[in-house]
């Protein structure tokens, strides 16, 4: 693999990872808030 | 209290992430880092397995646990976001297979039982599509989740160690020891533990939104 590459993959794991959490967290809210709009 | 546990799970997979790049060693044989798929294609046909599974247990509550919708409901997700692990590993297995293989497919039992547990369950789904009825719906979907109680462990653990396999051994060998360098063994088990739970979470979600919209779409009539 090309020097620091891991490095890359590690980075782009994580941002990918960040990314949906924040997604399910805001889902989440979306979810509560039309829950208890019904 | 959700939100902790929400953030608990980030850390924890920020931890795994570390693990997975940093602490855990390469393992011998494998060409450059390729090892290190190890640590998410596996938890991922792990929760692939505990999908499958778990939507056949909450078929069997729905069938004789008086044909709640919840139940029926919490399966199909199950077997949804079952799918998507499924394919996750597949991918990820096929990545590993072009590095030490110089092919992304070959036809290798591990691949192929896979490929057929997605199609097995590619039907279910096209049987949920095709009956309109709710009641007739869940009971043929519900019946056939069941035979995945006998289809899924053969595919995801029987057929691979009884057909000749170039694919690397299981984690828990044929003769149901571990033979892995501890340090590997402990992220993947934590990677294990961390894509488990990232699958109740999202299973949660996609449960909660299907049964607002199956509302909203009962008050538009």
């Amino acid at each position: 693999m090309v020097e620091g590459g891991i490095e890359w993959v590690a980075a782009v794991n994580l941002v990918i990872w960040t990314g949906l959490f924040v997604y399910l967290l805001r889902l989440g809210n979306k979810i509560a808030e039309l829950e208890k709009k019904q | 209290m959700k939100r902790l546990l929400a953030w608990l799970l980030w850390l924890w997979m920020c931890a795994v992430l570390y693990g997975a790049f940093h602490y855990a060693p390469l393992a011998k044989g494998f060409i450059g880092e390729s090892s290190r798929i190890l640590f998410f294609h596996v938890p991922m046909a792990w929760v692939s397995f505990t999908g499958f599974i778990a939507a056949a247990v909450w078929s069997a509550r729905y069938l004789w646990g008086g044909r709640q919708e919840r139940h029926d409901r919490a399966a199909a997700v199950a077997i949804e976001l079952g799918m998507i692990y499924g394919v996750l590993a597949t991918v990820t297995g096929a990545i590993w297979a072009k590095i030490m293989w110089g092919a992304y497919w070959n036809w290798d039992p591990r691949q192929t039982s896979i490929l057929i547990s997605l199609l097995f369950y590619g039907a279910y789904l096209a049987l949920r599509g095709a009956v309109e009825d709710r009641d007739t719906r869940g009971r043929l979907s519900a019946a056939y989740a069941l035979i995945g109680l006998v289809v899924t462990p053969f595919l995801f653990w029987i057929m691979p160690r009884i057909m000749f396999t170039l694919h690397p051994e299981p984690v828990v060998n044929v003769q149901g020891k571990v033979e892995i360098e501890s340090r590997m063994w402990q992220v993947l088990m934590a990677s294990a533990v961390g894509f488990t739970a990232l699958f109740f979470w999202t299973h949660n979600l996609a449960c909660r939104l299907q049964a607002l919209s199956e509302r909203r779409a009962a008050l538009r009539k």
